[in-house]
């Protein structure tokens, strides 16, 4: 993992897709604060605002790095020196996981500032930041070890992230929906569905509607369900069938 | 070069024993029956023409692919252990990818706690076999910024990290250029000589094999097509007394040159070469029942040409005599 997280950080890779995290953060703000329309909203709301498009993005970064960390290894032919080595696969594949993973807490620290200038002194900070860090951290815990999974069937990083950002694509699509739709039982039922809405509608249950973690518990269970599953396929299926190629 | 190691053990310990390999991809059959054993301190060459099933032999004895039938014996772990056989090798694949913005020091290092060596003993481990492989001014420089070379040579040190018993060299010289080439032979050689290990070093390049090599295994299409020392196999291709030789002449002297050498005695056959260089190969039949074809024909070929005033822009020995084997035992083209 050392090896991994030096040559993610090192290699400047986390770094750039953090200065483009840190740009798009900066731009939401900016709107958030400036807009007619958003500048009409409770400090509670504009922190979900960010805090959501800080868990949007985050995970995007996630992904990407995900999908490229074993297809790259592949074509950069660095995959086989690492097979022959005694380490098993599992070891192999969290190592990868993890560090793919490290990028999310240095997003979550960047979103701390702009939070704290957006909640206008509110005491929704503290519960934002807890709630955020907790739903961010499942869902970006998900989202690697899915890129990981397609990546380990992948012999092509492009292809990898071409599906992953497919997969990425169709878990914003709930949020465009109409909110009579979401209220409805199919529109919940798309909402659980889909952990990265879930988790937005927990934010913006427990941080703006107030609800008691009682009856928003299920939007937290749906990216918990997800990363179970993502790690449980990852570990348990596809790190034992790493193969040189991916056809094996 | 490398520390020379006191094995402690026979010098004709069997390192490597192969029985029966086979692999099969559906209706392909990839590699057919290998088996061969090696010995430690020995250098056994695979050879054979591209997709005669050298790196599929290699994968499989390397643990990354599992053989459709057959076992193979590592220092003694069975196949059935594939984690315990890869402490015991060193490998240097084909086309080997390095992380190009850390330093070679540091990725030995890495390889070095990869295979369970503490922090400082990798670190010491990596000083000594960048020394070895000459390297160590190089060290803490970007792997990026190294030769193609030099990535080869951090490749052999990567491959003894773990001071395996067996170490395989994939196409080494792939891309090297002549000094390179023979400097990384050295090497190789010194790899087996100096640390007594068992080498199997796979090369469609016949020089090397047959420079380098105490064995050889030659493989076409997937199957094996001779094996033995190389003395041994070469002995296999004596029952054919057709000799190669080739001598070089401007085209439009080529057909005289011909007619004057085909009414020579011990002289089979001629065929000039197809890319219009205008070398002639000269099929010869050994002199009075000797095996050896007779520098004295070849001097009778040359002195027939210069007293015909053909000019001579080359003269080649021919083939090698592991080559006139390989040639008759393969159907592909030596690239």
């Amino acid at each position: 993992m050392k090896q991994e997280l030096l040559e993610l950080w090192a290699g400047g890779r986390i770094l750039n897709f953090l200065v483009l995290f840190t740009l798009l953060m900066s731009l939401t703000a900016f709107l958030l604060a400036t807009n007619t329309e958003l500048h009409l909203l409770d400090p509670e709301q504009t922190v979900v605002v960010a805090l959501t498009s800080a868990l949007t993005f985050g995970l995007f970064i996630g992904l990407a790095i995900g999908a490229e960390s074993i297809s790259g290894e592949r074509e950069r032919a660095t995959l086989e020196p690492l097979l022959l080595t005694p380490s098993g696969n599992r070891q192999l594949v969290l190592g990868k996981f993890l560090a793919a993973l490290s990028p999310w807490p240095a997003a979550m620290a960047l979103t701390l500032p702009y939070m704290a200038a957006l909640s206008q002194g509110h005491q929704v900070l503290g519960e934002a930041v807890l709630w955020g860090a907790l739903s961010g951290t499942l869902l970006a815990g998900a989202f690697v070890a899915l890129a990981m999974m397609v990546s380990i069937w992948s012999n092509s990083s492009r292809l990898s992230l071409f599906v992953c950002l497919l997969v990425y694509a169709a878990s914003l699509i709930p949020a465009q929906l109409p909110t009579e739709f979401l209220a409805s039982p199919g529109g919940v039922l798309i909402t659980l569905l889909d952990p990265v809405e879930s988790s937005d509608q927990l934010l913006s249950k427990v941080l703006t509607s107030g609800e008691p973690l009682s009856q928003a518990w299920p939007y937290l269970a749906s990216p918990a369900i997800a990363l179970a599953l993502a790690l449980g396929a990852l570990f348990g299926y596809a790190a034992p069938r790493l193969r040189l190629t991916a056809r094996g | 070069m490398f520390q020379t190691r006191d094995s402690g053990a026979d010098d004709r310990t069997e390192i490597l024993h192969a029985e029966g390999l086979r692999k099969v991809y559906g209706a392909r059959t990839a590699l057919k029956n290998l088996s061969f054993s090696l010995q430690a301190g020995r250098v056994v060459g695979f050879l054979g023409p591209n997709g005669a099933g050298k790196t599929t032999s290699i994968r499989i004895l390397t643990t990354i692919l599992q053989p459709s039938s057959g076992h193979f014996v590592v220092d003694g772990i069975s196949s059935e252990h594939p984690e315990a056989i890869r402490r015991r090798i060193g490998v240097l694949p084909e086309g080997l990818g390095f992380p190009r913005q850390l330093t070679g020091f540091r990725d030995l290092t890495f390889y070095g706690e990869l295979f369970g060596r503490a922090s400082a003993e990798a670190r010491a481990v990596a000083d000594q076999l960048l020394d070895e492989v000459g390297l160590k001014a190089r060290a803490q420089s970007p792997i990026g910024s190294y030769s193609h070379g030099m990535r080869q040579r951090l490749g052999i040190a990567r491959a003894l990290v773990n001071d395996p018993a067996v170490v395989f060299f994939d196409e080494p010289t792939l891309g090297l250029d002549p000094r390179g080439q023979r400097e990384l032979l050295g090497l190789i050689q010194a790899v087996a000589r100096q640390r007594h290990k068992g080498v199997v070093l796979s090369s469609h390049l016949l020089s090397e094999i047959e420079g380098v090599c105490d064995d050889v295994v030659i493989m076409n299409a997937g199957e094996v097509v001779a094996k033995g020392s190389v003395v041994d196999v070469i002995g296999q291709g004596g029952h054919d007394d057709r000799i190669a030789f080739r001598v070089r002449v401007p085209l439009p002297a080529l057909d005289a040159a011909r007619s004057l050498i085909e009414a020579l005695p011990n002289v089979q056959a001629t065929a000039p070469a197809d890319d219009a260089s205008g070398w002639l190969g000269v099929q010869l039949v050994p002199e009075n029942g000797s095996s050896d074809p007779g520098p004295r024909t070849v001097n009778r070929i040359l002195e027939t040409l210069i007293a015909a005033d053909v000019p001579i822009a080359g003269v080649d020995s021919g083939a090698s005599r592991l080559e006139d084997v390989f040639l008759r035992l393969t159907t592909e083209t030596i690239q």
